[in-house]
């Protein structure tokens, strides 16, 4: 049996040392556990217990910063990028619907059934991109996918640009991404002096917490679940750590709204 | 001052661990040790808690689930003569971890799923111990695979287990009870415990593979 090990291929008792150890370090993989101990091969090999960790703990470090750098600088534009293209195939999907019903209902021929293909198509690569985006999320902002999903975190993504943007944001904003147009058309109406209905949620309205409410409380929901994004965006960006707290005190102030 | 395990002591109520290092997460720092903060940290709660393990200090551990290395900082503080293979998947905590890893020579940082094993199979030697917190649905599965690539025979696991994330609707006791059927099918359980009033919904599992 082959092994993939860090440091070079292991077969029938021998190691070709690898060149590159970064590269082999990366391409450690074995289907099966090692019927051996590899730090007892690699001490042989490196010429010591000290020698093997000091290499073993070097190219760990240099493999993860160059990684760690590469993620965090790419993703959150990934994301974006994705964002846009799934509205886009979703436009088409619909769009394409609509136009073979109208080839239908004249006709119902071979063409039919090929558009009816393509729109499977589309489907799966929608389906595609959606698991996609999911993945990252939780990598790349763990709280906000916990308390919001991945999908609205996503779009407030978006909507903001980048990670970076998306924090400085105040929660009053976040509330409302998604309702600029009534936002807007609202205040130009309170400067003429007339009444006017201010928006209570943007994107964040498709949050479950939010859409099963009544009406009466879903403005209330959307100001505590705007103000817990924005808390939840910041330590994504700035520490990372899964802080367990957000998801229950939202729970709990979505029960007590939905009891009263 | 009591020491409660090899380098934690308990002065006045307070849990600190021996260390020749600076803050890494905004504990207090004063004379060579390092305040170990239980809401941070759910190893220290177990402690505090009055459940302790034998550490010898020159074990080899494997660490899933390292975050940004509160937990782990500690650790590396008792395993002063081992090493620890410290296993994370997300790139942001990982930046705080490598700052970890960078002064203390004990630390090997792997960015990768703990999920897949397989992935580092050829970097992780046969490890005395496992440590898990991973607040995943499938924590116990990832437990499991990790076992069986990387475990010694006898050697000892410690499991952080989330209710809530492994299933949210379900009674955290219903959930403790079929987690530790399934640990028990394979492991002899040394002991387990709630993390109350440190962490909600939590239990920790202590067990020795057969």
């Amino acid at each position: 049996m082959r092994y993939n090990l860090w440091f070079g291929v292991y077969e029938d008792g021998k190691v070709e040392k690898s060149s590159n150890l970064e590269e082999s370090f990366l391409n450690a993989e074995n289907e099966e556990p090692a019927p051996f101990n590899i730090s007892e091969v690699g001490v042989k090999i490196f010429g010591g217990r000290v020698e093997y960790y000091t290499s073993l703990r070097k190219v760990a470090l240099a493999v993860a910063e160059r990684l760690v750098e590469q993620e965090l600088k790419r993703e959150d534009r990934y994301v974006v990028a994705l964002v846009k293209a799934l509205e886009e195939v979703e436009e088409a999907i619909n769009m394409l619907k609509e136009k073979v019903e109208d080839i239908r209902t004249v006709k119902d021929s071979e063409i039919v059934a090929d558009f009816e293909d393509k729109i499977e198509e589309l489907k799966n690569l929608k389906k595609k991109i959606e698991r996609e985006i999911e993945e990252i999320m939780t990598k790349i902002a763990p709280n906000l996918t916990e308390i919001a999903g991945a999908k609205i975190t996503a779009k407030l993504l978006e909507r903001a640009g980048s990670m970076e943007r998306l924090v400085k944001l105040p929660a009053s904003k976040i509330q409302v991404i998604g309702a600029e147009k009534s936002l807007y058309k609202a205040f130009a109406r309170m400067k003429k002096g007339k009444k006017a209905k201010i928006p209570k949620h943007g994107i964040i309205f498709l949050h479950p917490f939010i859409r099963t409410l009544p009406k009466s409380k879903r403005g209330k929901m959307a100001r505590f679940l705007a103000a817990k994004i924005a808390i939840a965006a910041k330590i994504d960006y700035f520490r990372g750590e899964i802080d367990e707290s957000l998801y229950e005190s939202l729970r709990k102030r979505y029960e007590e709204l939905r009891r009263k | 001052m009591k020491m409660v395990v090899r380098n934690v002591y308990l002065s006045d109520g307070m849990l600190v661990t021996k260390s020749r290092y600076g803050s890494h997460y905004g504990e207090k720092v004063f004379d060579g040790f390092r305040e170990w903060i239980p809401w941070r940290s759910k190893l220290a709660a177990m402690i505090l808690k009055g459940y302790t393990i034998d550490f010898r200090g020159e074990e080899i551990i494997l660490y899933l689930g390292a975050a940004s290395g509160t937990t782990l900082s500690h650790l590396a503080d008792i395993i002063d003569e081992g090493f620890i293979y410290a296993v994370e998947y997300s790139a942001k905590p990982f930046e705080k971890l490598l700052e970890l890893a960078r002064e203390r020579t004990n630390i090997i940082p792997l960015l990768f799923d703990a999920s897949k094993p397989w992935k580092y199979s050829g970097i992780v030697e046969k490890v005395d111990f496992i440590y898990q917190d991973i607040a995943q649905k499938n924590q116990v599965d990832i437990l499991e695979r990790n076992t069986e690539f990387f475990l010694k025979e006898g050697g000892e696991i410690l499991i952080m287990v989330k209710a809530r994330s492994i299933d949210s609707t379900a009674e955290p006791e219903e959930v403790f009870d079929n987690v530790l059927k399934r640990i028990e099918s394979r492991f002899e359980i040394l002991k387990h415990g709630n993390l109350e009033p440190y962490h909600k919904d939590h239990l920790f599992v202590h067990a020795k593979l057969f």
